[in-house]
This record gives C-alpha cells, sequence and structure tokens, in this order.
C-alpha cells in the first residue's frame, strides 16, 4: 500500500532546483516569506503554493540546510527552536557556520508566527520521514499535533492538513496505525467544530485508510455514511476518498457504484501517482469481471503498469473463456500477488462468474444440449455433476444470464431463438439514456467552471460589502414579493 | 476486586451445570445476571483498564459470552445470537495482543458466518469474512461456511444440502436446518423460471418433499400462481418484452422536446 506515498513524489523539474545547498536554504526562505505574506493577507492560496514548493525542494533538504533555515525563521532559545533542532540529526559543524554566515545578511525576524511555526514543523517531519527516522517522526509529529490542537486560524489549516498527513504516515511506517484512531478522530471532531473542510477530508481519509488497513470495512463504512460530506477541497484527497468507497463498497457487493468510483478515482489521480493507479485499476478490473464484463485489452496495457496488471490480465483470459481449470491454475500461480493486493477473498467470489461464463457459451453455441455433455464441458468435480449442472442452468436461467428452457424428463436444455431487439423499445431507451448522458456530462462541465472569487473586481471594503450584501438582499425580497403577486 | 471475581467464577459453574443438563431456562436467568455482574469488571472491552486480574477478569467474560451465543443456538433465537455474537467480538479482535486465542473463536465465527448466509446478509457476510486472517480460511468451520457460500451462489444446491451431512460442529445443524428451507425457495424460483412444467414426482424430489400431500400444501402457501393438472405442474411463466405494437408516442414528444431544451442551452 505504498500508493499515497507515491502519489506525494512528483518528478521535480529540474530546472527550477539548484543543486548545492545555499540556494535551496534560499528557496526555503522564499517559501517562509511566502506563508508569511500569505498569513497577514489571509490569503491561503499562497500557503499553499508554498506547500507545493516545498515539496519539490524535497529531494535537497539536509541537515545543514534545515538547521540554518531554523536559525533564521525562529527565534533562537524559543522553545519551539530547541526542541525541532533536537529531532534532527548532528551533523559536522562547518557547514552550518557557513549557512548561518549568509543568513546573516539578511535582517531575522524576531518574532515568530504560528504559521511559520507549523511550516517548520511540516518542514522537519517531512525530512525525517525521507531520512526514515521513524521514531523520530513519530515524536516530531505528536509534538505538531499537539501544538495544532491550540491554534485556530484559517491559514493554518492548508498545512495542518499536510502535517495530519505526515502525522499518519509516520506511525503506518512503524506498523502503530491503530494506537492512532482515537486522535484521528479527535482531531477529525476539532475540524469539523472549527468549520475546517480541507482538515475533515483529510482526516476522514486517514481514518478510512486506517480502518481499510484493518479490513475493518463495517466501520469504515458507518463512519463514512456518518460523516458530513461537502465539495471536495483537494484533488489528491478526492482521488483518495473514491479509492476507499470503491473498496469499501466491493466488499459489500455494490459492484455497479464500486467500479463507478475506483474508474473515477483511477481517471481523476494525477498521471505521475503511478502506484495509486495501478491499484484502482487492480480493483476496478476484479469488480468489472465480478460484474460480468470483460475489460478491454488496453486497461492492460497502460504505460508502467503492463507488469503490474499481468496476473489480472491471465485472471480476466480464464474468466472469459469460461475455464475452471484455468481459472484455478491462475488463481494458484499468483496467490502471493493477489494475497499482498488483498484482493484474494474477491477472487474466490470470481469462481461464479466463471462458471456463468461457461453456462453462457455452450447456451449460445447449441440449441440444445444434454445436461452431461454441460457438466463435462463446465468440469464440474462433484459427486452429481448432472444434477449439480441442472441447478446451476436453472439459476443462471433465473438471472437471466442466459435465456433457455430446461427439459427434465429428457435431460437437456433448449436454447431460445435470439428475437429481433429491434421489434421491442430497447434500442430506443438505450439511445435515450445516451443522449441522457451526454447532456447531463455538459451540465456539470458547465457547472464545474470556477472562477476565483473577486478575481475580477477591484478588493471591495467592508463596508461597501455590506451595502451590496444589503442591495442584493432587498432585490431579492422584490423579487420573492413580485413572485407572490402573480400568483 | 477477588471476591466479585468468585462471585461471578461461582455463578458461572452453576450455568455451565445447568447448560449440561439442558436447563435452558435456568441457563438464561443466570446468565442475565452474569452479565450485569460483569459489568463491573473495568478490565473488559470498551475500558480495557489495566488492572492486575485483567487476564483472568477478560478470559471469564469471553468464556461466559461463548457459551452466552451458543445458548442462543440452542435456544433458537437468532436476534439474541446476534446481540451476544457482538458482545463477544471484542474479545476477538481487540485483545488479540492480551488474551490467548480462544478454543471456541472459529467454531463461533462460522456460526456468524453460517447465520448471515441463512439471512441472506450476503454483503455482511463477506465483510466479517476479510477480518479473517488468511490462516483461518483453512479451519474446518470457517471453511466450510465459505464453501457453503460458494454452492449457494453458483447454484450448485445439492452442495448446499449434503454440506449438512459434514457439519464440523453440533451447533451447526440449527442453522443448516434453516439454510435447506431458504434453499427450497431459491430451487423453487428458479424452478419456475426455467421449466415449462414438471412432473409431481420430480418437483417433489426437487424440492426436497417426502409426499405428494406437502408439496400440494407448499404449493398452495407459497406459489398459488403454479398450476397442478394431470399429475404436472405448470409454471405460469410470465411473458416479457413482446414486440412493441405501439409507438409510445407521448413519451417519445417529451423525450423530443426535453432534447430541444437542452440544445438550445447549449447553443
Amino acid at each position: 500500500m505504498t500508493q499515497d506515498i507515491e502519489m506525494e513524489q512528483r518528478p521535480t523539474p529540474s530546472n527550477s532546483i539548484a543543486t548545492n545547498s545555499p540556494s535551496a536554504l534560499q528557496h526555503l526562505k522564499d517559501i517562509a516569506s511566502l506563508v508569511e505574506t500569505g498569513a497577514y493577507t489571509r490569503e491561503v492560496r499562497r500557503i499553499a503554493r508554498a506547500i507545493r514548493s516545498t515539496i519539490q525542494l524535497r529531494k535537497n533538504l539536509t541537515t545543514s540546510v534545515l538547521s540554518a533555515f531554523l536559525n533564521f525563521v525562529l527565534v533562537p532559545g524559543s522553545e519551539v527552536y530547541s526542541r525541532l533542532l533536537s529531532y534532527l540529526p548532528k551533523e559536522d559543524e562547518n557547514d552550518m557556520e557557513v549557512d548561518s554566515a549568509t543568513s546573516s545578511v539578511q535582517a531575522p525576524a524576531k518574532h515568530s508566527l504560528p504559521e511559520i511555526e507549523i511550516y517548520c514543523y511540516l518542514l522537519v517531519l517531512i525530512f525525517l520521514i525521507d531520512q526514515k527516522k521513524y521514531s523520530e517522526a513519530k515524536a516530531c509529529s505528536s509534538a505538531s499535533i499537539s501544538r495544532l490542537k491550540n491554534l485556530n486560524r484559517r491559514t493554518v489549516d492548508v498545512l495542518a492538513s499536510r502535517l495530519y498527513f505526515y502525522y499518519s504516515l509516520s506511525y503506518e511506517l512503524t506498523g502503530d496505525l491503530a494506537e492512532l484512531r482515537g486522535s484521528l478522530l479527535a482531531l477529525h471532531r476539532i475540524a469539523t467544530l472549527r468549520h475546517d473542510e480541507l482538515g475533515q477530508e483529510t482526516l476522514l481519509n486517514l481514518l478510512l485508510r486506517n480502518y481499510l488497513h484493518y479490513n475493518l470495512y463495517d466501520q469504515a463504512e458507518k463512519l463514512r455514511s456518518k460523516a458530513p460530506r461537502f465539495e471536495a477541497h483537494s484533488n489528491q484527497q478526492f482521488c483518495r476518498y473514491l479509492f476507499y468507497l470503491g473498496k469499501i463498497r466491493t466488499i459489500q457487493l455494490e459492484y455497479t457504484d464500486a467500479k463507478e468510483s475506483l474508474l473515477q478515482a483511477s481517471r481523476k489521480a494525477p498521471a505521475s501517482a503511478l502506484g495509486f493507479r495501478v491499484q484502482c485499476n487492480k480493483w476496478a478490473i476484479i469488480v468489472r469481471l465480478l460484474l460480468g464484463e470483460i475489460p478491454e485489452r488496453t486497461v492492460f496495457m497502460q504505460k508502467g503498469m503492463e507488469k503490474a496488471l499481468r496476473p489480472y490480465f491471465e485472471l480476466t483470459n480464464a474468466v472469459r473463456i469460461g475455464d475452471l481449470e484455468l481459472f484455478k491454475t491462475v488463481a494458484e500461480k499468483f496467490s502471493i500477488t493477489f494475497s499482498s493486493d488483498r484482493t484474494n477473498n474477491l477472487i474466490v467470489r470470481l469462481r461464479h462468474n466463471v462458471i456463468r461464463t461457461g453456462v453462457r457459451n455452450i447456451s449460445i453455441s447449441y440449441s440444445k444440449i444434454s445436461l452431461a455433455d454441460v457438466a463435462k464441458k463446465l468440469r464440474l468435480d462433484s459427486p452429481n455433476p448432472v444434477a449439480d449442472a441442472e441447478s446451476i442452468v436453472s439459476k443462471a436461467i433465473r438471472d437471466g444470464a442466459i435465456d433457455a428452457t430446461l427439459d427434465h424428463a429428457n435431460g437437456w436444455i433448449v436454447s431460445k431463438e435470439t428475437r429481433d431487439i429491434y421489434s421491442t423499445n430497447e434500442p430506443q431507451i438505450a439511445f435515450n439514456s445516451r443522449i441522457a448522458f451526454c447532456l447531463n456530462m455538459h451540465n456539470e462541465a458547465v457547472r464545474a467552471l470556477r472562477f476565483p472569487p473577486n478575481s475580477h473586481k477591484e478588493k471591495e471594503s467592508a463596508e461597501k460589502r455590506r451595502e451590496r450584501h444589503q442591495q442584493e438582499q432587498e432585490l431579492a425580497k422584490h423579487i420573492a414579493e413580485e413572485d407572490d403577486d402573480e400568483f | 476486586m477477588d471476591t466479585k471475581i468468585t462471585d461471578v467464577s461461582q455463578m458461572f459453574e452453576r450455568f455451565q451445570a445447568a447448560f449440561a443438563r439442558k436447563d435452558y431456562n435456568t441457563c438464561t436467568t443466570l446468565l442475565s445476571e452474569l452479565k450485569v455482574l460483569l459489568t463491573e469488571f473495568k478490565s473488559l472491552p470498551p475500558l480495557f483498564q489495566e488492572t492486575p486480574n485483567n487476564i483472568r477478569e477478560l478470559t471469564l467474560a469471553r468464556d461466559i459470552y461463548e457459551y452466552a451465543v451458543v445458548l442462543s443456538v440452542k435456544i433458537e433465537d437468532q436476534d439474541t445470537f446476534e446481540r451476544d455474537f457482538f458482545q463477544l467480538k471484542p474479545y476477538y479482535t481487540d485483545s488479540r495482543g492480551r488474551l490467548p486465542p480462544s478454543a471456541q473463536e472459529y467454531p463461533i465465527l462460522g456460526l456468524n458466518l453460517l447465520r448471515l448466509l441463512v439471512q441472506n446478509r450476503i454483503a455482511e457476510f463477506h465483510t466479517e469474512l476479510e477480518l479473517l486472517p488468511p490462516n483461518a480460511l483453512e479451519n474446518p468451520c470457517i471453511k466450510h461456511a465459505v464453501e457453503l457460500e460458494q454452492s449457494f451462489m453458483e447454484g450448485a444446491y445439492n452442495r448446499v444440502l449434503s454440506a449438512r451431512q459434514t457439519v464440523p460442529h453440533e451447533t451447526y445443524v440449527y442453522f443448516m436446518d434453516l439454510l435447506a428451507k431458504t434453499v427450497r425457495d431459491e430451487i423453487a424460483g428458479c424452478s419456475e423460471k426455467a421449466y415449462d412444467s414438471l412432473s409431481m414426482k420430480d418437483a417433489r424430489q426437487m424440492l426436497l418433499f417426502s409426499s405428494d400431500q406437502e408439496l400440494t400444501e407448499y404449493i398452495n402457501e407459497e406459489h398459488p400462481e403454479w398450476e397442478i393438472k394431470n399429475g404436472f405442474v405448470f409454471f405460469q411463466r410470465s411473458k416479457d418484452a413482446t414486440p412493441c405494437k405501439e409507438i409510445p408516442s407521448l413519451q417519445l414528444i417529451n423525450q423530443t422536446l426535453s432534447y430541444a431544451r437542452e440544445l438550445e442551452r447549449i447553443v
């Protein structure tokens, strides 16, 4: 389950990043000032941008750069400063002196904003995780979370949501995810009370992930259905949510909905998040097989996925042919892959789809066939194959998989002639549903066009805004009154 | 604290004695008293406090709830079964690190799977199944339930019925009997669609009745639309999707108008 981590690691464009450490420090300083202006002007977007550029810098972080940066932005001797510094591994002193010399050129900020403080926590945490110092990362993240609980500022929310993510990740990497659950639930409650939607979104996903890690699908579904929903703020979080939702629905046999969520998740995921998309595709393939669909060959040929999807390709092949023996061999051959993907139980469920496909193939090829032959063709290994074949076929008929009649006295199946579909209303209905889908898609696309608030006009003062609101309200009242008059 | 444990264990012994002589009424009353007493132990879920006797208390409570589940099967009460099972479940899931595994764990989990199957709650069946570790699937009790579900989904009802002979635990018989009834309804539903008619003899065999009398009663009760004539059962099959004679003009007009409206909005 590494897809989430991979989602964070974007390929860093090399030209934007200088390789030597002093300029990495310079970058960090730029980011810090970005955070600062964001905090002063209350513009969350600036802080979000700061985080994006931090992720790009990730590979260039070193202990010396970090300690120099902390030295620059935080008040030396303050509690945060000494605590954060204690997490960093010790390195040679020379490097540090050079850096602190450069930093003294600029006027060091004497006060530290909460945003900057939290940003430093985040930076150190990312660094510790990258250096695989998980126990320090755990300590650092716990400290940052307890600090966060006392902060109630909208500008911190973006930073906080990232911190939550790494908080959970550091515990997952050490395998202690279960003990985090209570704390995450408490954080989710706080975020809900503070109307921090991004935080809620992130925390909900972390909780779902936490539950699913231990296969607690029941709890996950209960939480998911009760948690408040709103329009997604972050695409990544939405993708994850869809993926978890798809998984839950698959387990609970709601295949149609599951397929929709899983496909949407894999389409919405950024192109660089390969691991995540592979995982989505694996689940989507199984769900489609369970639905009785056969995924197209192109699904398995997607760039970078051929190898990972190979077992699923062979599985699909077995289901498509309807060969029970082949299905068994494939399931055994790749059982290690399937159990590491935790899809083993789903594949067991596929068995009856294989039989169903076999029955359908037989019913299409023969207009009349004896049940003994059906049993032979399906290779049913049971003490009483004919009786089994009969009941299997009769269930297939009831479920609408094949259109045939059984003759018990003579022991054969008679397939019905396929009737002329164009004499019914069905083509008309199918055509209508497709048109409706296209129109709906267009409408949703129009609705989804988003405009940043107030980008087209000058900033209005608080007084002006109040005035405008008043006018609008009056107008609305007028319209309402007019409506009343009409009727 | 110790006196409480002794109290509970003594009462539990009385319960076990009553259970052994199949005095289920006494068992039920004793059990509700036991449950009240258990609420005083702080080491039990959901508190899980670390007390000096916590292992003993947990083990005792788990034994009591295991008996409660088995008792509910004996008195054939599915609702009680469900309640008791959910009370027992935390002892298996959340106390894994604290307690040595119980010998009864898999038989009871398998029993629960069977119950979900009987009640046709397949989604929950699979949710429970996911909670089990991979090696648990090898356990005969769990395997039994899993194989039953498979045969059930495939439609191989003979296999479901023959599985009654191979039950891994005596408590399973109750649910297997219930399952037989579910299977009969399923077979009836399938036959209705798959055959035009069946002779009385075949229908009787297929629906697992011992006499024609029972079959006739069953048909009158559950499927009054079936017809019995000259020793044959005729299924009234609903004729579906006949070629359309009329053009559904009103519907077409509505659709076309809505297309026009939508197009207007786009262009």
